[in-house]
């Protein structure tokens, strides 16, 4: 696309370079260690009811352990959804330019920034689905791995061994596997 | 359990001689439970055994080994009377005892007294078999070991519920939304 007017090529810039930026603006940050710790929290509770384990007993354990799942698992969401975002975004292209291009049909005057419009668009709608699809996958993988490894691997072994590598190996193995490039 | 039945075999004492014409019982006590546990039925069946050529009678069986303190009677007497056992013949009696206390147990042997025949002033006694030392385990333990946990399994998936359902749901929406305008012909 060849340059135009600074401003406009200083804008789609802006966008492109936002789309290759791994960093998260502060409230999908905010949205991450919010989820990543009521997911790693959630596990102290089969701990209690199911293992029978003294939570009073063990509670330094527990908060450990429950912040660096935290911590683990905050990193596998932006890894996995920065990933996910780039195949999103061509994926949605189309679509994108379809709808604002259907939006913007009647009126002249904006159709000029509709270029503008459709990347912005499709940057949003990128990171929308990427972001929630991160967190859903990542989720769904790390209950799985620790309901695994602590009923069926670790049964019978102390509570400390049982937590702590089940929420180790699960919160550890996803964000290692976030950090794959390949699909 | 088949150290238990072995021990049937192996008698209890007897206080007389058996004359030819005595009748001589043979007591056995055992335990049907596989496991001892705090708070649930233990079921214990006391077998009698006529194996002397003339009827007993005036049977009385009694077993002290239950005291009121470490187990509730829930069913059957642990003093019971039986008036005639023939020759050759065998009757059993089954009691059940719940446990108030977990921990080691030593199950003595209960006790018989009879007639050695009809008529007869003299009175035998016998000892049963032995079921010997038992583990009775606490509640805890046990409902860990096999308890379903049913409740906390379910009050465990509402709790995953939202962290799994509200993204997947939000994805989905997203997808569809834009996926059936892709597929759209203008």
């Amino acid at each position: 696309m060849a340059p135009k007017a600074g401003s406009k090529m200083t804008r789609e810039e802006e966008l492109l370079l936002e789309g290759f930026n791994k960093n998260v603006s502060t409230k999908s940050s905010a949205l991450f260690y919010g989820n990543a710790f009521i997911v790693s929290a959630i596990p102290v509770w089969l701990y209690w009811r199911v293992h029978t384990v003294d939570v009073a007993a063990y509670a330094i354990m527990f908060v450990i352990g429950t912040l660096v799942s935290t911590w683990l698992l905050a990193f596998a969401y932006k890894n996995t959804k920065h990933v996910l975002k780039h195949k999103l975004a061509i994926k949605r292209e189309a679509a994108v330019t379809k709808e604002i291009t259907k939006k913007l049909a009647d009126d002249k005057k904006i159709s000029k920034k509709k270029d503008e419009r459709i990347l912005w668009k499709k940057n949003e709608v990128a990171e929308y689905e990427a972001t929630t699809f991160s967190i859903f996958y990542n989720n769904s993988l790390f209950l799985a791995i620790v309901i695994f490894a602590s009923f069926y691997v670790l049964n019978g072994a102390s509570p400390t061994v049982n937590y702590g590598l089940s929420i180790g190996s699960a919160s550890g193995l996803i964000a290692l596997l976030s950090t794959g490039t390949k699909s | 359990m088949l150290k238990q039945f072995l021990l049937v075999l192996t008698v209890g004492i007897s206080q007389l001689n058996a004359d030819d014409g005595s009748a001589r019982l043979l007591l056995a006590k055992q335990i049907h439970n596989k496991y001892l546990v705090e708070g649930m039925d233990i079921v214990v069946k006391y077998s009698l055994y006529n194996v002397g050529d003339n009827a007993a009678t005036n049977i009385q069986v009694s077993d002290n080994g239950f005291r009121n303190e470490d187990f509730e009677l829930v069913s059957g007497q642990t003093q019971f009377k039986l008036d005639r056992l023939g020759p050759g013949t065998n009757t059993s009696q089954t009691v059940v005892v719940r446990p108030r206390k977990f921990g080691y147990f030593n199950f003595t042997a209960a006790e018989v007294n009879y007639s050695g025949s009809e008529g007869s002033s003299v009175v035998l006694t016998g000892l049963s078999s032995d079921p010997g030392q038992g583990v009775i385990i606490a509640a805890r333990d046990y409902e860990k070991q096999f308890s379903s946990h049913f409740l906390d399994w379910a009050a465990f998936a509402v709790m995953t519920l939202p962290s799994l359902g509200i993204p997947f749901a939000l994805w989905w929406s997203s997808k569809s939304k834009y996926e059936a305008i892709a597929l759209k012909k203008d």
